[in-house]
């Protein structure tokens, strides 16, 4: 695994989460998760949903720009 | 009090007391042809998405469909679609199928309330939900069957789960103890975001607990009693108790609990994931596909610490497809949103005679009313949009004659076709309004159409060749159309 497929982070902001195994132990897939951006995904997922360059572009995040806070936390204010 | 109070069906009771649980309601369905098992091997993505979406197609009749054989989670369940069609409530209320979705509507009105709640309460040690308890090393991609539901989701999302809070400067209230629909993104083995608003009772509860600087603690139910996910997602008063309502509509008592941070809980959950706010902390989320059909964009919002998981023994991970409608989604939460405006509108204005708010959320509203005299209706349309839900929901409304039923898009269309005229149609602009309203100009602003689409009444004057034909109706005429209906299948019904 590379990049991340939404914000294109480096390896070293790339978290492995978890393997999926068939019944004989095999491996299936990998969850990985990116710390910069928060995206979740699973290598054998359509190139649609993990590759960066077939996602839209709409959809891609920019890990240091200000995104909306809901409810922002009481003791920051 | 609800005048409309009716006593259930014998075939209602027999429900009632049957379905105990998730499991149970499965095997109902089954019985009844309203449930599949899809036991091909599937791939979390897109596999799990495309089978939902097919088997969705139809609200009226789809099934719920279980997935017995998800690559890479072997042995575990996934099942989608139980609250996926009219059919499926139905049954749930001891209706046979084909029941309208009127009559659906006005069974679930003659439910309605909270004042005589049935509630039974059972020992942790006896809960089914307790067989299993884990308090470390938690890892929910491991225990659950999670896959990406639209395809530029954020992440994998747990999107029917009765997440059940306390108000924490009245914990010991049971009343202001809330269980609500939130969405929940999965955002390491152990943590999670749960999306709320300061106008949800969670958000309060989160706002609350932040400005004080004390633990928040929720419980995350999944896998529950098919009525409790119908009255999680109802809006219901700050004080009222979601499980009351629950309880009441199936007439039958359902089991509560106490999980393991103190909250009631229902003891015959699937599982029950025990979680404490991190206060202060905010995570990006999203984006997710939401119910107008639309993504909602990436956020920072709350972030939950896992404390300790219950489940029952091969537990059942229900979860739902929401996207561009119609959806499960729909069908869950159509009722629920039409019957309490339908009663607030009614304590003031007993000429209401139904409402179906079943588009969107009630993005899209439809009222039938007897006009007490000409403009009336335009007061009623305006009662509504003060209502709590139409307050931020009811966009567009429609107002019909009480000779159209507002569930049969037909019969509205004719009466828009005959008896609108465009002065007829009002635009209050700049009004409150959900902010994922995907048209708005303004997120959390929007503009509100009423359509008056009822007849006129004096001192109006009268349309030319206004004599309604008055074709045979009713239930007589509702009967020869079921028995017209069993002659087409060949007496299948
Ligand atoms: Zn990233």
């Amino acid at each position: 695994m590379s990049l991340c497929p939404r914000c294109q982070s480096a390896n070293d902001q790339i978290r492995t989460e978890h393997k999926g195994l068939n019944a004989q132990g095999e491996l299936v897939w990998t969850i990985f998760h990116c710390n910069a951006c928060e995206f979740s995904w699973r290598d054998c997922e359509p190139a649609i949903s993990i590759d960066y360059d077939t996602r839209e572009a709409f959809f891609r995040i920019d890990p240091k720009k200000d995104y909306p806070v809901i409810m922002p936390p009481a003791q920051y204010k | 009090m609800n005048d409309d109070r009716k006593p259930l069906s014998a075939k209602a009771k027999e429900v009632g007391q049957r379905i105990g649980s998730l499991r149970d309601f499965l095997e109902f369905l089954e019985e009844n042809g309203q449930c599949v098992t899809w036991s091909d091997e599937v791939y979390p993505e897109p596999d799990i998405r495309n089978v939902a979406v097919a088997a969705g197609r139809d609200a009226n009749t789809g099934p719920a469909v279980i997935f017995s054989n998800i690559a890479g989670y072997p042995g575990k369940k996934l099942v989608l679609g139980v609250h996926g069609s009219f059919t499926n409530l139905a049954l749930l209320l001891g209706h046979p199928k084909g029941t309208t979705i009127k009559e659906l509507f006005y069974d679930i009105i003659s439910r309605w309330g909270d004042d005589e709640p049935l509630l039974d309460f059972i020992e942790p040690e006896d809960a089914p939900v307790n067989q299993n308890r884990l308090t470390e090393n938690f890892n929910l991609y491991e225990l659950l069957p999670l896959y990406r539901i639209n395809e530029y989701d954020g992440g994998f999302y747990i999107g029917k789960a009765n997440v059940v809070s306390r108000d924490p400067r009245d914990p010991d209230n049971f009343g202001k103890q809330n269980v609500g629909i939130y969405r929940i993104q999965v955002q390491a083995p152990g943590e999670f975001t749960l999306l709320s608003v300061p106008a949800h009772d969670m958000g309060r509860h989160i706002m609350a607990a932040e400005a004080d600087n004390v633990p928040l603690k929720i419980s995350v139910m999944l896998g529950n009693h098919p009525a409790m996910c119908m009255f999680a997602a109802t809006p219901v008063g700050y004080e009222e108790s979601e499980f009351a309502y629950a309880s009441q509509m199936m007439g039958s008592p359902l089991r509560l609990t106490k999980s393991g941070n103190g909250m009631d809980i229902l003891a015959d959950s699937e599982m029950v994931i025990e979680a404490e706010l991190m206060n202060g902390v905010r995570t990006l989320e999203g984006p997710f596909g939401e119910f107008p059909g639309s993504y909602s964009g990436a956020r920072r919002i709350p972030r939950f610490k896992i404390t300790a998981i219950s489940h029952r023994n091969d537990p059942i991970f229900e979860n739902i497809y929401i996207g561009r409608g119609w959806t499960e989604h729909d069908t869950l939460i159509g009722l629920n949103t039409s019957a309490p405006i339908y009663a607030q509108l009614k304590k003031d204005f007993p000429e209401v005679v139904a409402v179906n708010a079943l588009y969107q959320h009630g993005l899209t509203g439809i009222i039938s009313v007897k006009n007490r005299f000409a403009g009336f209706a335009k007061s009623v349309a305006m009662r509504a949009l003060g209502t709590p839900h139409g307050t931020m929901y009811l966009k567009n409304l429609i107002m019909v004659d009480d000779d159209v039923d507002p569930f049969d898009l037909n019969e509205v269309m004719w009466a828009l076709s005959t008896r609108t005229r465009a002065d007829d149609t009002i635009v209050i602009p700049n009004m409150p309004m959900i902010p994922i309203d995907p048209a708005a100009e303004i997120a959390g602003k929007g503009h509100r159409l009423i359509i008056d689409a009822t007849s006129f009444m004096p001192p109006d004057k009268l349309g030319s060749d206004s004599k309604i034909v008055t074709p045979p109706a009713g239930p007589e005429i509702d009967e020869i159309a079921k028995v017209i209906q069993l002659l087409q299948n060949g007496g299948k019904s």
